[in-house]
């Protein structure tokens, strides 16, 4: 028996003769029929497509990149992290809007607004996320627990996830379950160990230092940190193209419109596939009773968004923060060791916090800790992106129809983790840090991109009464500048691109 | 039903919750009994946390079961380990204490301990309501034939599933129906 929170019911079309079926104009590609919307599920539960979300969010960069900067300017940096997250709980709300109004993804959104924008994020996906960052970097905790070589972990877990998904009947089912319980594992985990090791004080200076707008010190303008700084803020919560991810999850999940969308499966049951259709659809805003149930939705994702992305992420950050400053009181010269360009250094003074109370075990478990995060955010991640790629093969490259969209899912899948083991084994990646790096600064751009996006989606394609109102429009408008700007500050400043 | 079924129900109900805590448990006794503590000493820090958070898991849990606090909703759950993690770690910390110096103590600043504490329960509470679900739907429909508790919560579960069910064959049915017209 399958028991989750993201359930509703439809209720039976009545069937539209050929012809008279009313339809929305959306943009410049086929128009949607229109459609009931599920009811809303009936409570906040705690269950959800954010899940997803959560596994990438809480990700290396509030586990590694973030604590890292603390050791290095002080816990009063955060505030940057704060603005971040925000950010991003916004643009998920946004995101949403117009997957769970139409059943699209946001990338299908931005065809119908000018196709080479859709085109931009099929080649800036390929090119951000073939690289195994987050594995790598997992892989190498669990070097420093097993003493295995990082790559031949690595290439090991790339083999594990591709076959384990190829296994599955229905993936978003399974992973929603396995996520879910990794997840809950290292909340909990975390919260203990944080409220052993901790202290106080540390606490104080953490949650003080997130509301300390606008310190900047001099060094973090520096050519050496301030792309590492702009890599940061895109990482605080799910970088780069997670959000525009989490909005295939959602068509999955059936959330809104997406009810109306079938699931992706595994290979060995991708001939049970159902037909995919050709566009989403759109609900009746004019009806009153469709618009109730479109709130009931819209207070769904919302605490979805609140609770657990923006809370989830606020608490392990602040955990593993706690433990930042722990590791700086046992280990004083760390802030000294990074800036001497030991960028491990930071990982390993936080195994130090855990171990301070006299044993090495104690390091040990933060490893697995941080070995876990790596393996929760590459199965979020290569599924995240196989989604995103397959949609978009799927739609708009022609003859790819001829394929399921299971199908396409696995080409692209497999062809991660082909690429992912032969940079692992020759490429010209220097480490883990070098690659997480890499990505972090190429995910800024992305999501400055998807900000601008977004505003024309949803004001553009979107019925009237379901448009953001004007105070979101400013803040995803802010997203971008945001974003861009501090891009395009760091080009013309420093001349640095990738770190 | 008599008391002594009653109990006996209620407890096997609350076993996910258990976990839960056994899990925290065998987190702090790992920590203490790597840390250069002898082995009973590790044995009495780890069941100084892990009987305090089963104890109270049990508690929320049986809450659910009893119809008190709706099952898998947050804002219960955060206000029940506001109050009760704190507690579970100022038991943890004096049996520490306790199992470290031969006298039971309490912590330096103990208020400052408990309100530490307590802000780091929303993160436990999230953790705990999450694996109370996972481990507790597997579990609950399998011993719902003959407990009240689980038959209960998986009522109230029934419907999302039942609703989710509906929501899949009228999707195929609008699918099969638009081939039809094709």
């Amino acid at each position: 028996m399958d028991v989750t929170s993201k359930t509703s019911e439809v209720p039976e079309e009545p069937a539209a003769a050929a012809g008279t079926e009313r339809v929305w104009k959306a943009g410049r590609l086929e128009p949607m029929p229109i459609r009931p919307l599920p009811p809303a599920p009936p409570s906040l539960h705690i269950l959800g497509p954010t899940v997803f979300l959560v596994a990438l969010g809480v990700g290396m960069g509030e586990s590694y990149m973030w604590p890292r900067l603390v050791l290095v300017f002080g816990p009063d940096i955060r505030w940057l992290f704060l603005v971040g997250v925000t950010l991003q709980a916004f643009v998920l709300l946004e995101m949403a809007r117009y997957a769970m109004a139409t059943g699209e993804s946001i990338f299908f959104g931005a065809a119908r607004i000018f196709k080479p924008m859709m085109w931009f994020f099929y080649v800036a996906a390929i090119l951000i996320y073939m690289w195994p960052g987050h594995l790598s970097a997992g892989a190498s905790a669990f070097e420093e627990v097993s003493g295995i070589p990082w790559q031949a972990t690595a290439c090991v877990a790339l083999v594990f996830v591709g076959v384990l998904f190829s296994l599955l009947s229905v993936i978003y089912n399974f992973l929603e379950k396995l996520l879910g319980f990794l997840i809950g594992l290292l909340v909990v985990g975390t919260s203990v160990i944080a409220a052993i090791v901790g202290q106080w004080g540390d606490l104080a200076d953490t949650i003080q230092g997130m509301f300390a707008f606008g310190y900047f010190p001099d060094k973090a303008l520096s050519s050496a940190w301030f792309p590492i700084v702009v890599g940061s803020i895109a990482f605080a919560g799910p970088s780069g193209m997670q959000q525009m991810w989490y909005t295939l999850q959602l068509r999955d999940s059936g959330a809104g419109m997406g009810a109306h969308i079938p699931k992706i499966r595994g290979l060995r049951s991708s001939g049970e596939a159902e037909a995919m259709p050709s566009r989403g659809f759109m609900f009746d805003t004019e009806d009153p009773e469709e618009m109730k149930k479109w709130k009931g939705w819209r207070k769904w994702v919302t605490f979805d968004a609140l609770l657990l992305f923006w809370g989830i992420t606020m608490l392990v950050t602040i955990s593993f923060t706690v433990l930042a400053l722990s590791a700086a009181r046992e280990n004083p010269n760390v802030a000294g060791l990074i800036e001497g360009g030991d960028r491990e250094a930071a990982l390993k003074a936080m195994s130090d916090a855990f171990a301070s109370a006299g044993s090495p075990f104690l390091g040990s478990l933060f490893f697995g800790f941080i070995a876990l995060i790596g393996l929760n955010a590459t199965l979020g991640l290569f599924d995240s992106f196989s989604r995103g790629q397959a949609d978009m093969t799927y739609y708009f490259i022609p003859g790819a129809k001829r394929f399921s969209m299971s199908r396409i899912y696995f080409g692209f899948l497999w062809g991660v983790i082909v690429f992912g083991i032969l940079i692992l084994l020759f490429g010209p990646a220097d480490g883990p840090a070098g690659i997480l790096d890499v990505l972090a600064f190429l995910s800024t751009f992305a999501m400055g991109a998807y900000c601008i996006v977004l505003l024309l989606v949803n004001n553009k394609l979107l019925p009237k009464p379901i448009r953001p109102g004007p105070l979101r429009n400013v803040i995803i408008g802010f997203g971008a500048v945001f974003y861009l700007g501090m891009l395009f500050y760091s080009l013309i400043r420093f001349g640095v691109v990738l770190d | 039903m008599t008391t002594e079924t009653k109990i006996h129900q209620l407890v096997e109900f609350t076993l996910p919750a258990s976990v839960v805590g056994i899990s925290a448990g065998l987190i702090a006794a790992l920590l203490g009994g790597f840390a250069g503590q002898p082995l009973g000493w590790a044995a009495i820090t780890g069941l100084g946390l892990a009987v305090p958070l089963v104890v109270l898991g049990i508690g929320y849990s049986a809450l659910v079961g009893l119809g008190k606090a709706p099952a898998g909703v947050f804002a219960p759950a955060a206000a029940y380990w506001a109050i009760g993690f704190p507690l579970a770690m100022l038991v943890h910390a004096i049996t520490t204490e306790w199992a470290v110096t031969g006298t039971p103590g309490l912590p330096d600043q103990p208020l400052q301990f408990l309100a530490f504490r307590a802000l780091l329960s929303m993160g436990f509470a999230i953790g705990f309501l999450w694996m109370h679900e996972q481990v507790g739907r597997h579990w609950w429909p399998r011993i719902m034939e003959h407990n009240v508790y689980a038959q209960h919560t998986v009522e109230q579960y029934v419907h999302l599933a039942e609703s989710m069910e509906a929501r899949k064959q009228a999707a195929a049915r609008n699918r099969k129906k638009r081939k039809a017209h094709v």
